[in-house]
């Protein structure tokens, strides 16, 4: 096992990071930026170096000096988190090249998986159902061409997207021109690759993701599916479950299958979940993270896995020690994100001082978070403050707790996504768990309309 | 089209003025005559200037000390022969190197003045925005 790691992130997930740590015993190494001198995530590692100024680009995302600190240190892997260096292939085969362990599948994988238009085609080898789509897309020509193949409407991505950034809904053939300009050029400004290529848009599907775990001695299993079809208007996720709600049993059990399936054909090791889209009984596969997730609580309390300990003993070349058959699902959980952004402002992010911070407690409820009372929210990271998660032996007493939960959080200072959480848990959608990606944007929109 | 400069002649007003220029602490500096340009520029090392109100109890003019701090993250190593306390820098000068990925980054005096304080260890590692010296400018 490793004795020391750096964590190269901030925020929650570094707390996260942090804690598997101290329980394995490893000793640690925390990075933060001028901003982030005060934060909690700095105050518990062991050790904590400043790589550089509030600005992402000259901090969190330096890898010399984030590779730098690693080495002076002593480290002997890096955990990049979520975020940030976390798919960055060149960055996993820079602390490769430096003798450091990168905590995620290998650089190859990485670099497969971060092209979306390449992961679709090696998912379509493994035998995956891909949403029907198109390859690089070099001019709007080429665009018109494929969009009259694959059948209006069509959704136009950019390979290197994300966050739904580069991504535009395309109806009717006279848009696609205009749109395919603006997210090439949002895909240039947003990733500096504006290459596009195109898929149908599945009607109102459900954004399902199976949880994966591989080592790197062929071994891999799925931990079950979350259901994150609660998203923003951005396609950012915002309450998240496990298991899916409402989910026949067959279609749960095809999505496991292929997740598995998919990371045995391109010898997947280390934590990843695939993302499906699911309409009816179809199944598309749409994506691959090859990191952890935000919202991986939520399959580590029905699972009582510890998925970023799971990580660290995958990268320190440890066997899974389990089969299949040794997991079990066991009631259910959601997860909520509390923003600091304004519901009724498009979501738009918020930067200040929290005067008040009080988070819940109890059975069943679990807080990550980096925030507490006078902290002050830079303006340059997301907008993420916490994640409150909720279990319950079911669906229903998860979703009580989590009212109760969102009830007993205060956090003044900032607009937060408390209430808008509380609104969403109210709807008969989500109380039948019958709801899709859709279901959010439309509740806006009507509220928006009075 | 303007007639060029002899060899010699420019060499010599580029020394000038990076003479000046070290001087005074300059980040940029933009020379433009009669169609001829200069153009001095250096990396930016952090420097904040600060008074030590502490140092003058009678009440002068607080002494401008800079801070010369690293811009990432590395091993200090002082340069050879060592800067000491007190050491008096008539010229722009390398006073250590922050060794990182195996590139020595050099540190420089950014000008002249007394090196009121060495603020890091020979060998110790150290974090972007670190204090490595602190210069009277006088």
């Amino acid at each position: 096992m490793f004795r020391k790691i750096l964590i190269a992130n901030r925020g929650e997930i570094a707390l996260r990071i942090n804690r598997a740590c101290q329980e394995l015993g490893i000793r640690t190494v925390a990075i933060f930026s001028e901003a982030d001198r005060d934060s909690p995530h700095v105050r518990q590692a062991d050790e904590a170096f400043c790589v550089g100024p509030g600005p992402v680009p000259r901090s969190y995302l330096s890898i010399p000096n984030i590779i730098s600190t690693a080495l002076i240190t002593g480290c002997e892997a890096v955990h990049p988190g979520y975020g940030f260096l976390a798919e960055n292939a060149r960055f996993a085969e820079i602390c490769k090249d430096h003798g450091l362990v990168f905590i995620g599948p290998s650089p190859s994988v990485i670099a497969a998986m971060g092209d979306k238009a390449t992961a679709k085609r090696v998912m379509r080898e493994a035998g995956v159902a891909t949403t029907p789509g198109s390859d690089i897309l070099d001019s709007p020509a080429e665009a018109l061409v494929a969009a009259r193949e694959i059948g209006y409407p069509v959704l136009l991505k950019a390979t290197a997207g994300g966050g739904g950034k580069g991504m535009r809904v395309v109806e009717r053939a006279e848009d696609l021109e205009r749109a395919f300009a603006s997210a090439t050029a949002e895909g240039e400004a947003s990733f500096k690759d504006g290459r596009m290529y195109m898929e149908k848009l599945i009607l109102n599907p459900r954004h399902i993701e199976v949880q994966v775990l591989g080592d790197e001695f062929g071994h891999v299993v799925h931990l079950g599916e979350r259901d994150c079809s609660i998203q923003k208007p951005s396609h950012q996720k915002l309450v998240e479950e496990a298991p899916a709600p409402m989910l026949p049993e067959r279609t749960r059990s095809a999505l496991h299958e292929m997740a598995v399936r998919a990371c045995r054909y391109v010898n997947y090791s280390n934590a990843g979940t695939l993302e499906f889209l699911v309409s009816g009984e179809e199944i598309y596969f749409m994506e691959m993270n090859t990191r952890i997730q935000v919202e991986h609580p939520v399959t580590e309390m029905v699972y009582g896995v510890d998925l970023v300990k799971e990580q660290i003993r995958i990268a320190a070349g440890e066997e899974l020690g389990y089969e299949q058959k040794d997991l079990r699902s066991r009631g259910h959980a959601i997860e909520c994100r509390i923003n600091a952004e304004d519901a009724r402002n498009n979501f738009a992010p918020a930067a200040g001082t929290l005067s008040k911070v009080v988070f819940p407690a109890g059975p069943g409820i679990r807080v990550d978070t980096h925030v507490h009372s006078g902290a002050l929210i830079p303006p340059y990271y997301d907008s993420m403050l916490a994640k409150i998660v909720a279990y319950g032996d079911t669906r229903e007493e998860a979703i009580s707790r989590m009212e109760r939960a969102l009830r007993d959080t205060t956090i003044e200072g900032v607009n937060t996504t408390v209430d808008q959480c509380l609104e969403i848990l109210a709807t008969p959608e989500f109380r039948e768990g019958r709801y899709h990606i859709g279901f959010l944007p439309s509740l806006l929109a009507a509220a928006a309309a009075g | 089209m303007p007639e060029e400069l002899p060899q010699p002649e420019l060499s010599a007003r580029v020394r000038r003025l990076a003479q000046v220029f070290t001087e005074t602490g300059l980040l940029r500096l933009r020379v433009e005559r009669a169609g001829e340009t200069i153009e001095l520029g250096r990396r930016a090392r952090a420097a904040a200037a600060y008074s030590d109100a502490s140092a003058n109890p009678d009440g002068e003019r607080p002494r401008r000390y800079d801070a010369i701090k690293a811009d990432l993250v590395g091993v200090f190593r002082l340069s050879r022969p060592a800067p000491a306390e007190g050491d008096v820098i008539r010229a722009d000068r390398d006073l250590a190197i922050v060794e990182a990925l195996g590139i020595r980054n050099p540190v420089r005096s950014m000008g002249t003045g007394r090196i009121v304080r060495i603020a890091c260890k020979d060998g110790e590692p150290v974090e972007y925005g670190q204090t490595l010296f602190e210069i009277d400018r006088g």
